[in-house]
């Protein structure tokens, strides 16, 4: 558990965590940026206590995000999700050393099985580099000067600090004279100038020190989406330990649930019943919907999205043939079987390579295949420019500030929260009672959002989520 | 509409657009532009998307040419109606559907913003939707100064490419090697940034900077460079308080129910104050307000966030948050207008006339009516010359070594 040289030295567990006796222990600092691999053994019920502990912790980091109006609030929450599973106690704690190193050994090690884990495909990926970058944020927040000095060290981020009175041409009346800034490239710190909170000047960024957590989550989830793209290549050699594998496929699969299974909430679903269902229909769906209505076709990405979250939703071959047929109402019989049906029956696994495609992801729709012009797919919350987006929500029934709170969570790029804060106000208005506060998992698919829209905030007990790559990554295509 | 009678008798059509872009299309410095380097065709024009509209509305995607000939031939031979530019690909994309999945993806674009008259209807009142006079351009380019100044001053850019959009607004190609490989989150950044109008068609103030922000370096420049208009441009030429619809508008964004409706009772006794004056009556009685209730920010603010909100650039985010988004290319010609999508010397924003630009009716007759004395550069005796000199200046700062490279490519052409 202790460093060989440490042993040797004959530091012993119990030990008081002085700071000599820390700086020369195997973690000599708290707060890491997983640079290197842990080398130690790890024996395989610890591997996966480690890794549901840290799971615990990211999935009630992501539960705050949504959940919290305010930075106290998501502050509280985290840390007692931190304080429970996942505790660092500083070098002045102390502590035995032993506690101290057993902490920062579990921090260490269950990161990397969670890399492991979450490499596998993209959507997972996202997931933990997002909360990774959240959870280090958060403890960086907490650190002392000495401890953030280190991160900062580790991290050999291209900056140059102005000390007060520096750079006075550039401050402008936004930054004091008083105010200690560090410069770097912008494109370092993107969320700040996005929300235009700092001076650019030249290229340059001139960023308060109290902004400097923003540029090392930044530069860690670079690093760290890197390492991962590196990590899912190595994963299919993975593939002999037979005792690794299922425990890494059944951690993501706990977690994020990327790859929703369609329930069939609605039951049977037919051509003439799929315009009344619209109703529970995510906005991306909706809009697609809308747009086939009135435009009586659909460019390809949008036939594909909306196609396949109707076969999803439990429109079966026959009813979706029928149904596409009546939509594009200007189209010949010929011109639509020509141009059209052997795309459907494809959809459904009855042509081609005879795959039984499934429902897109919101990850997928997302990140993939932005729409260009006379385009109707993608996701409003991604693809529409604010304007058109409040509008949407309003048109929805979404009063000013419910719609303004949407749009800014958007517009900070949480797409899937703003998604899911718009569900929930739906649900909450349909409910006649006062209900106890609405909670719904995040959106990760339309799908869900159909099935919990008609199960009135509840998914079907038959729901599930599957892990997508029961298959290696490098196996997909 | 047109300049002349003659002109109107020619029309928009493959037949007319085919000799525009046989004889005047600028080839050569449209390729060196996109090719960037001055020596031998390079991945930026080679493995770069075109997207062409053809006759009947036909959109054809991932088209690529190898080099300026090949493209030359293709725009002879298709003749699009318009065509637009995409990204640059880890492959050529005509070859974009023989790859595997993933393996095809954009690596970089030109940083480009997207400004349309449409998004001014709610401020200007001399046009509505697509039409467009000298007196609401005047927004175009208060637009430009303050997003080119931002580019240059505060990103550091240089190479900006101004362009006429042909009918009723503005693009900007930013070329730097820089901006060109932002991803899509640098783009967003700069766009949200640039960003400072935010609210729909319901919301009456749609502009709301907190103290801190306004004094942004880049808000106190902006609102320098609207100081310059504010009075003639929005007060003086588009009268935005001159009938009780129009006030009423302005009024809304008021967030003082009482001074709201002591203006309106005030000006509808004298109505035929102008809007300057009811401009200063607005401002007295919210400083007045202001300065009884102290500390009520909304009002304070009210006066710099209202002319932010009537001036400020209105962008079309979409167009510039992704790298893989197309744009239509300078020098095509306008479908509706006619008119050509010149460049805009970004040292004259408020000189440029966008009903002074040629159509392509007016060019042909030019055309045909030229010496002939300068053979493959023919846009040269026509009004098209001067616009083909300002994208001319432009390309010869992209690459140091691209000067010597046009003259001796041109000479070799003939
Ligand atoms: S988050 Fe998902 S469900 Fe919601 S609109 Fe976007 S793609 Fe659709
Ligand atoms: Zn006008």
């Amino acid at each position: 558990m202790f460093s060989q040289k440490a042993i040797k030295r004959g530091i012993s567990g119990d030990t008081q965590a002085t700071p000599e006796v820390v700086r020369h222990s195997r973690y000599p600092h708290r707060l890491s940026v997983y640079s290197d691999p842990p080398e130690l053994e790890v024996s395989i019920e610890e591997f996966e206590s480690f890794a549901l502990d840290r799971l615990q912790v990211l999935k009630a980091i992501e539960d705050a995000q949504i959940r919290s109006s305010n930075e106290a609030d998501r502050h509280t929450r985290i840390s007692s999700a931190v304080d429970a599973h996942l505790p660092l106690h500083t070098n002045r704690s102390k502590l035995p050393l032993r506690q101290l190193m057993a902490e920062r050994r579990k921090d260490h090690v269950s990161h990397f099985i969670l890399r492991l884990a979450f490499s596998r495909t993209e959507d997972l990926q996202s997931w933990f580099l997002r909360h990774e970058g959240l959870l280090l944020q958060h403890r960086f927040r907490d650190a002392d000067a000495q401890e953030k000095q280190h991160v900062l060290a580790t991290m050999h981020l291209p900056l140059v600090y102005l000390a007060p009175g520096e750079g006075m041409d550039v401050r402008g009346s936004y930054y004091s004279k008083q105010d200690a800034l560090f410069e770097v490239d912008f494109e370092h710190v993107l969320d700040l100038v996005q929300r235009m909170q700092v001076v650019v000047n030249k290229g340059r960024a001139l960023v308060p020190q109290a902004e400097i957590a923003t540029l090392l989550v930044h530069e860690f989830r670079r690093q760290l989406s890197r390492a991962l793209a590196v990590c899912a290549k190595a994963l299919p050699q993975l593939g002999e330990d037979e005792r690794l594998v299922p425990v890494l496929q059944s951690l993501s699969r706990q977690s994020v649930r990327s790859e929703y299974q369609p329930t069939g909430a609605a039951g049977e679903v037919t051509a003439d019943s799929v315009d009344s269902l619209a109703v529970h229909f995510p906005l991306c769906m909706r809009h697609l919907h809308t747009s086939l209505l009135k435009d009586h076709h659909l460019r390809h990405g949008g036939r594909m999205q909306l196609g396949l979250f109707l076969k999803g939703i439990g429109l079966g071959l026959p009813e979706a043939l029928v149904y596409w047929r009546r939509a594009f109402s200007n189209l010949t019989d010929d011109q639509f079987q020509k141009g059209y049906a052997y795309n459907i029956r494809h959809n459904y696994g009855q042509e081609g390579r005879r795959v039984n495609y499934t429902p897109y992801s919101c990850n997928r729709i997302i990140t993939t295949n932005p729409p260009g012009p006379g385009d109707h797919h993608g996701c409003p919350f991604r693809h529409f420019a604010s304007d058109r987006l409040n509008a949407a929500l309003r048109q929805d029934g979404l009063g000013e500030a419910e719609a303004t709170e949407v749009v800014e969570l958007a517009r900070n790029g949480h797409y899937q929260v703003a998604c899911t804060r718009h569900m929930e106000i739906n649900l909450r208005k349909r409910r006649t009672e006062p209900a106890e506060e609405l909670r719904v998992d995040t959106v990760v698919s339309p799908n869900q959002w159909f099935d919990l829209s008609v199960g009135n905030g509840k998914l079907p007990e038959s729901s599930r989520f599957a892990a997508s790559a029961a298959q290696p990554p490098g196996m997909t295509q | 509409m047109d300049t002349s009678t003659d002109d109107s008798a020619i029309e928009v059509s493959p037949m007319t657009l085919g000799q525009f872009y046989q004889r005047l299309f600028p080839h050569r410095q449209f390729y060196s532009w996109l090719n960037y380097k001055a020596q031998s065709s390079s991945m930026t024009f080679t493995h770069r998307e075109f997207a062409f509209t053809i006759r009947d509305g036909i959109y054809i995607r991932y088209q690529s040419f190898k080099d300026c000939e090949e493209f030359q031939r293709e725009l002879a031979r298709l003749i699009p109606t318009r065509f637009e530019i995409g990204a640059v690909f880890t492959a050529q994309p005509k070859h974009a559907k023989s790859l595997q999945p993933g393996v095809f993806k954009p690596v970089e674009k030109e940083l480009v913003f997207d400004i349309d008259m449409t998004d001014y209807d709610e401020v200007r009142t001399c046009c509505q939707g697509g039409s467009i006079c000298s007196k609401c351009w005047k927004f175009m380019a208060i637009a430009m100064r303050i997003v080119d100044a931002a580019l240059r001053e505060d990103f550091g850019f240089e190479k900006l490419l101004w362009v006429y959009s042909g009918r009723r607004g503005v693009h900007c190609w930013v070329c730097d090697e820089r901006a060109r490989q932002l991803d899509d989150q640098g783009r967003r950044a700069i766009s949200g940034y640039l960003s400072l109008i935010r609210g729909g068609a319901e919301q009456g103030k749609k502009v709301n900077l907190s103290s801190r922000t306004a004094n942004h370096p880049h808000v106190v420049r902006s609102l320098d460079i609207i100081e310059d208009y504010f009075e003639d441009v929005v007060l003086g030429e588009q009268e935005i308080l001159l009938t009780r619809d129009r006030w009423l508008k302005v009024l809304a964004a008021l967030p003082d129910e009482d001074l709201r409706q002591t203006l309106d009772t005030q000006w509808q006794k004298r109505p035929d104050r102008t809007s300057s004056e009811k401009w200063s009556d607005l401002i007295d009685a919210v400083d007045r307000r202001a300065a009884k209730q102290k500390g009520k920010f909304a009002l304070t603010m009210f006066e710099r966030d209202m002319m932010l909100q009537y001036a400020y650039p209105r962008l079309d985010e979409n167009v510039t948050t992704h790298m893989n988004h197309l744009l239509k290319s300078p020098f095509c010609i306008h479908p509706g207008t006619g008119r050509v999508c010149t460049p805009i010397a970004a040292d004259d924003f408020d000189s440029f006339d966008p009903l002074a630009v040629p159509t392509l009716a007016q060019l042909l007759r030019e055309v045909n009516e030229a010496t002939g004395a300068t053979k493959g550069k023919e846009y040269a005796e026509t009004s098209l010359g001067e616009y083909v000199d300002v994208f001319d200046d432009f390309v010869q700062t992209l690459d140091p070594g691209n000067e010597a490279d046009v003259a001796m490519a041109g000479s070799l052409d003939f």
